[in-house]
């Protein structure tokens, strides 16, 4: 089931969320050149995940849903364009659980 | 006591020997009018990279500024109208606004325009402030260690400002492609960010320019609309006390944020 919120994807697969980027964010900052990962092992809804530098703006991603990140998309790290992916399987930023699926339902259908 | 015309010719020669190699910008050490020296020292100023500064330096341009900021008409909240409870409107100069603080549209190297003499707002203000709001920018950038995202704030002592303090945040850029949801999502984390950082600081009292208008291309009605909504909406969520003035420079924006706060007349 997959969601959006914060102009991010939320895929939900059993108990992992996947929160990626979506075309209309991709579009906005364009060329992603730099990103940073926020530390932490849980995160609260509205907090920082990413600092991101693209051609077109700075950002700072928050997460639309609590939980624990379990997965940081590393690779993003030294290939920051892998954010401008049209892939799934690129341009994801963090991987959740422990995520409240009751906030996640209440998420707009992506 | 030197008087201004004294305090200039030390300033700008001290500011054209830190670059005694520059020939662009010797060759306009010629200026004789007040007027001349004044513009040569702002630019001069404009262009300076945050390095250290001697005492004697800013206590010279502590006196020049103070004088220089003191011949406009200084504005308090008290010479302005409550249009709406605790929203003001001014058509000014926001560097002449002696309110808690003001709010200045910077971009996300968040150290001041440094184009000479460029008309902006960034400009305008580290100008009249002095050198030393560069050097404070310029820690607070060295401490995050990355871009200043868009949406945000920080804030800065005002120095030689007639405000306590500088509310400094970066606004959405409008390109080609026009507004876009997230950019007016932005517009209102900005307006956002600037209150609750003024509310953590126990301000009083904050002014706002029209973020992301002008230069960043914002249209102006839209800006003004989010403007109006995200403060009072904040106001009413949060029962802040703070007041806020909305400060326009061009009549355009005066005549938007007049329909919106009191109506078309």
């Amino acid at each position: 089931m997959k969601k959006r919120g914060n102009f991010l994807f939320i895929e939900k697969q059993d108990d992992v969320y996947t929160i990626s980027l979506t075309p209309e964010l991709q579009d906005d900052i364009g060329t992603v050149g730099f990103v940073e990962f926020s530390t932490g092992d849980t995160i609260q809804a509205e907090e920082p995940i990413l600092n991101l530098e693209a051609s077109k703006t700075v950002l700072e991603i928050n997460t639309p849903l609590t939980g624990k990140v379990v997965e940081r998309n590393e690779a993003a790290v030294k290939e920051p364009s892998l954010l401008n992916s049209a892939k799934p399987e690129e341009n994801w930023i963090v991987k959740l659980t422990d995520v409240d699926e009751a906030a996640f339902n209440k998420l707009e259908e992506a | 006591m030197m008087n201004q015309e004294a305090r200039l010719d030390y300033l700008n020669h001290y500011l054209l020997e830190e670059n005694p190699n520059d020939e662009a910008l010797h060759s306009q050490k010629g200026a004789s009018s007040l007027d001349e020296k004044i513009a040569l020292f702002r630019g001069l100023c404009n262009i300076r990279e945050p390095e250290p500064v001697t005492e004697q330096f800013l206590e010279i341009q502590d006196a020049f500024l103070t004088e220089w900021n003191q011949e406009r008409k200084i504005t308090s909240l008290k010479d302005l109208e409550e249009v709406k409870p605790q929203l003001y409107i001014f058509q000014g100069d926001i560097t002449s606004l002696a309110v808690s603080g003001i709010v200045n549209a910077a971009n996300s190297e968040l150290l001041g325009c440094l184009l000479p003499n460029h008309n902006c707002i960034d400009n305008i203000i580290h100008t009249h402030a002095g050198v030393q709001l560069r050097l404070e920018c310029n820690r607070i950038m060295e401490a995050q260690g990355r871009k200043e995202p868009v949406g945000k704030a920080k804030i800065t002592n005002a120095y030689n400002l007639p405000a306590d303090y500088v509310v400094h945040t970066v606004g959405p850029y409008i390109d080609e492609r026009g507004v876009t949801p997230l950019k007016e999502e932005l517009l209102g984390s900005s307006y956002r960010s600037c209150l609750q950082i003024a509310d953590e600081h126990g301000l009083e009292s904050i002014a706002f320019c029209c973020i992301s208008t002008g230069e960043f291309n914002f249209p102006n009605e839209r800006a003004a609309e989010i403007a109006v909504q995200t403060v009072q909406a904040y106001l009413n969520a949060t029962k802040s006390n703070l007041k806020v003035v909305f400060n326009v420079f061009k009549d355009i924006d005066f005549e938007i944020y007049r329909n919106i706060l009191v109506g078309k007349e």
